[in-house]
Order: C-alpha cells, then structure tokens, then sequence
C-alpha cells in the first residue's frame, strides 16, 4: 500500500518512507492515524513491528485489532487497563453462577415437595414394591437430602480463568 | 554492586543505582517479570507509564503490565483480549441458563398453585416443553432477556 500512495498511518507519524512491503501499512491506513498513535504510545512502533513479524499474515489483523483495544484500555485506565475489565467481568460471572446455583437450588426442592407430596398420596402398598435406593432422594421426608443437593447442581462453565494467565484462548476472526 | 541489582538492570545490562526506578517493581528475585513486560512493552515504554502514575499505584500498574504481558506471550494474538471474550461468552452462557431456570421455577409454582389446571409434569430442560406450556410469567421472563453489554 506503501508506493505511489500516500504513507499509512505509522510510517507519516514516524515520519519515514513508506516501503511497498510496509509490514504496518495494511494495518493502520493513513485515513486512521490516532488507531496507530495509540498502540506506538503504548507497545512502541518496534514492539508491534516485531510481534507482527512473528505472526503468520492471516493473523495480524486480528493481532492489531486486539493490539489497539488494550492500548485504548491502557490510555482509559492506565492503572489497570484491560485487566479492570477482565475483574468486573470475572465478578459478573461468580454472580450469575451464584444465582444460578440459587435458582437450581429451589428448582431441586420444589420437585422433591411435589415427590413427597406424590408419595403421600400413593398407597403405602406400593412403595414396597421399588427399590429405596432409587428413590432415596426423594422419598426421606426430612432435610438430610439437602446436604446433598450441591451433586446435582451444575454449575456454568469453568470460571476463575483470571488466575491462569497461562490458559491460551483460541478464537476465530472477532473482527470482520 | 551486580549482586544488589533488580531484574530490570540486571536484564539490561546496566549498573542499577539506589535511585532505580524500576527496582521497586522488578525484584531481582523474579527475572521473568522483567523479561516479559520488556519484550512486550519495552523498557522505556514501562517506564514512561509507570512514570505518568502516583507512586502509590505504580505498584499494581506494573502488576496489571505483567498481566497482560504474559497473556500475549501466551497468545500471540489476542492477549488477554481472549479472556475478555471468553469471559463475555460465560456471562451470555450464564445469564440464558438463569432466564431459563427462573422459567421453569415460575411454571413449577403455577403449577403447584392450581394444579386442577395442569397436571405436574418433570420440567427436562427442555425449551420445546417450556413453550407448550404457555404460561405468562415464562414469556414474561424470555421476554426480559438481559443482554451482556460489553463495558
């Protein structure tokens, strides 16, 4: 994009030629000169220049976009940047989970009510017939079962990532 | 003194004074906190943002660089922007199976307010069985989806 062209957005701010190989050029288009400002303020041009070239093309724009939002984040919260973010959200997801765990809780006890509501009314005669131990649940009319009530409850998928910052996330193109 | 310098002059190759101003966030005793905030941001960089803070929060500002650091040195390309999305994905995840639940949790008690009406029946999960039942407070409740909203 470099030749014959105006020069992208990080060649005009370093103020050097703009190559036709220009490794940011496809990146940061000259109409966008604040997406590059930001990321050299934060990561510095040779950083960024370096990270691309250690990727493989058809992951760089996804490489910069991600680039550009957590120096946006940076220059929003220079304490915390992206990290900010990821606790709110980590917050979010222990709250949901606790709500749901909440909500599955009473789902288990309004059907072990209606279960011993069921059995009272059934004819003692027929209870002799099934085995307890599938219905031990169910049947016992005091709490005991509660204590085991967290088996049944499912929890969302796995939180506390934030601990790891070794786990690596895959992800498809977010960008386009 | 080179036994008495911090990871960051030790890394750079350079005397570290008493007046260092990364040693107070780059111990020599963790060399790879250095090591990955340097090829990520680069020294200078740290310094100039560590520099732009009160002294009180440069501390946990060269914890949340680290952070992030190491989060690009494990992917290349999203950093820790993937554990935003991941996370986002878990909110949305969480918040549909809440909605649901509270559904079914709002069927099961009208059910066992006038069960002349309908006879008991197990909820499965199932979102086809939830329909049948046409009951208003579960439209209520798939009606009032709360969305993510990323901040």
């Amino acid at each position: 994009m470099g030749s014959g062209s105006s020069p992208c957005a990080s060649c005009k701010l370093l103020r050097r030629r703009c190559a036709k190989d220009c490794i940011f050029a496809p990146y940061f288009p000259s109409d966008d000169p604040h997406k590059f400002a930001i990321v050299h303020k934060v990561f510095g041009a040779s950083n960024v220049s370096k990270m691309l070239q250690e990727l493989p093309v058809q992951q760089r724009a996804d490489a910069v976009s991600s680039l550009v939002y957590e120096a946006n984040a940076r220059v929003r919260d220079p304490v915390y940047g992206c990290v900010g973010a990821i606790s709110y959200l980590q917050n979010q997801v222990s709250q949901l989970q606790m709500q749901l765990a909440v909500a599955q809780t009473e789902i288990l006890c309004i059907q072990m009510q209606h279960h011993q509501e069921d059995s009272a009314l059934a004819l003692p005669t027929q209870m002799q017939h099934h085995d307890d131990d599938d219905y031990k649940p169910f049947l016992l009319p005091t709490t005991h079962n509660l204590d085991n009530i967290s088996q049944y409850i499912n929890f969302a998928s796995s939180s506390n990532v934030i601990q790891d910052p070794a786990a690596t996330v895959k992800r498809e193109s977010l960008w386009t | 003194m080179s036994s008495g310098r911090c990871a960051a002059c030790r890394y750079l190759r350079r005397r570290c004074t008493q007046d260092c101003f990364l040693s107070p966030y780059f111990p020599s005793n963790n060399p790879q906190r250095f090591a990955s905030v340097h090829r990520i941001y680069g020294a200078s960089n740290v310094t100039k943002l560590l520099q732009r803070l009160p002294t009180h929060l440069r501390s946990e500002a060269a914890d949340s660089l680290y952070f992030e650091a190491q989060c690009r040195l494990e992917d290349p390309v999203y950093g820790c922007v993937g554990l935003i999305f991941l996370l986002q994905q878990q909110i949305h995840s969480a918040e549909s199976q809440l909605i649901k639940t509270q559904a079914e949790i709002a069927v099961m008690k009208s059910q066992t307010q006038h069960p002349q009406t309908q006879p008991f029946r197990a909820i499965s999960g199932s979102n086809n069985l939830l329909l049948q039942q046409s009951d208003n407070d579960a439209n209520l409740i798939f009606s009032n989806q709360v969305s993510s909203g990323f901040i």
